[in-house]
């Protein structure tokens, strides 16, 4: 039996399922997989479903522009993008280097440290319940060693924690990837795992979902299959036809 | 039966059921156009066809022949794809890019259902037989069975088609096992 630890819901009906109500709050999530299968979806509808239950979301975004992202995100039959605009905080990482005069290639500890206390103070200011922070990789990148990369992500996950944030990390893979994530530090210090994958089969190439791994909770290890929508991410059981799976 | 005896027998059902349609090839296009019209002509019931074997257009077309309203209509085209067929994009029309993405044919079944469907939907599978074509029967027995089951938990109700010259015992058995009753028709 789950213990009673307050839920997050995804506001995607069968992940909330597979998860018995969802995300238990206070968790931090990598979101893993290769290019093209559907992380930055998923985290943007977490955060929009929050923004619709009057929950503020904030996404950190490393590898491309906001003003981009929102001009090719999907438009959500449930959600207008003036909507995501108001609820939904876009922070370009880029301009906090510049801001805090940390452009530079490699990070050390006081530069983790000043890059968690500015995320931190704009959680705290808007009140943020849900985080994301896409690509966790690319800031991975700048810190080098694995020593620094569980400093920053332990750190980091202890702090919008007790905030009351409920984080999600994506994780950008190589398809030739064995493990969950590109250092294989970030998996082991994360709360939970969701795991998005190409399956390839007889030539058809299908979206997959798996949660690997969610602490505070008991959940499905299936796998599923996984089709974005305007209505939103839709997962079905993926039938076992065979086929071999690649990340 | 025949197809009057057929409309006789639709009209019976007031529960949600899965029913497997095993019809003659000379019986085919009456069975399909009875289906539409006895289930979506003045009820409350929306109709998502999962075309297969012919592609939507043409079986839209053979409606328009009949004077069937399509109002109610979706369709879920499993095949335009296949033959390169997609020119134009029909707004009661959702593509999956091969009958053999079987979990597709579901997702696509659950958008139209959840954007579109706010009552009871007949879900026809045409046919069986087609899917049987591009898929192992062991896939096939399981795609079916789920996705019974998930229409049964949506209040809805599934036709499973069978052409009776192209239908294997083996097809019947898959038949047999997923549906509430089998119906022959000539």
């Amino acid at each position: 039996m789950d213990n009673v630890r307050e839920r997050v819901p995804t506001g995607i009906e069968a992940l909330d399922n597979i998860l018995n109500g969802g995300v238990p709050k206070g968790n931090t999530v990598l979101i893993t997989g290769s290019a093209g299968t559907g992380k930055t979806t998923l985290s943007i509808e977490f955060l929009v479903h929050g923004a619709m239950a009057g929950e503020k979301g904030l996404y950190i975004s490393v590898t491309e522009a906001s003003e981009k992202l929102l001009e090719n995100l999907i438009n959500y039959d449930f959600f207008s993008k003036e909507m995501i605009q108001k609820g939904i905080i876009f922070i370009d990482i880029p301009e906090i280097y510049e801001k805090l005069g940390m452009n530079k290639l490699q990070f050390n500890l006081d530069d983790i440290n000043i890059l968690i206390q500015n995320i931190v103070k704009i959680v705290k200011e808007f009140n943020v319940k849900r985080v994301v922070i896409d690509s966790i990789t690319s800031i991975c990148y700048r810190l080098q060693t694995e020593e620094k990369i569980m400093e920053f992500i332990l750190r980091l996950s202890k702090a919008l924690s007790e905030l009351g944030c409920t984080t999600f990390l994506v994780s950008e893979l190589l398809p030739s990837a064995k493990g969950y994530s590109q250092y294989g530090v970030e998996e082991a210090v994360s709360d939970g795992i969701i795991l998005l994958g190409n399956l390839e089969r007889k030539g058809d190439l299908l979206r997959t979902l798996r949660v690997v791994k969610m602490r505070g909770t008991s959940h499905s290890r299936a796998t599923y299959v996984l089709d974005i929508t305007s209505i939103g991410i839709l997962l079905v059981p993926l039938l076992k036809g065979g086929g071999e799976m690649y990340l | 039966m025949n197809i009057d005896e057929l409309k006789k027998r639709l009209k019976e059902y007031n529960e949600p059921l899965s029913l497997g349609i095993n019809t003659s090839l000379s019986a085919y296009i009456d069975t399909i156009k009875l289906l539409m019209d006895e289930f979506t002509s003045g009820k409350n019931i929306h109709l998502i066809y999962i075309s297969a074997t012919i592609p939507s257009r043409s079986i839209s077309s053979i409606l328009e022949i009949y004077g069937i309203d399509e109002k109610k209509v979706f369709y879920v085209d499993c095949i335009s794809h296949l033959m390169m067929n997609v020119a134009e994009s029909r707004e009661n029309t959702v593509y999956v890019e091969s009958p053999t993405m079987l979990e597709n044919i579901m997702l696509k079944t659950q958008y139209i259902l959840n954007k579109n469907v706010k009552d009871v939907a007949v879900v026809v599978v045409d046919s069986i037989n087609s899917l049987a074509i591009h898929n192992d029967m062991k896939i096939l027995s399981e795609f079916l069975h789920l996705f019974v089951t998930f229409l049964r938990s949506r209040n809805s109700y599934m036709v499973i088609l069978s052409i009776k010259e192209q239908a294997t015992q083996e097809i019947m058995s898959i038949i047999n096992f997923v549906s509430d009753e089998t119906l022959e028709v000539d």
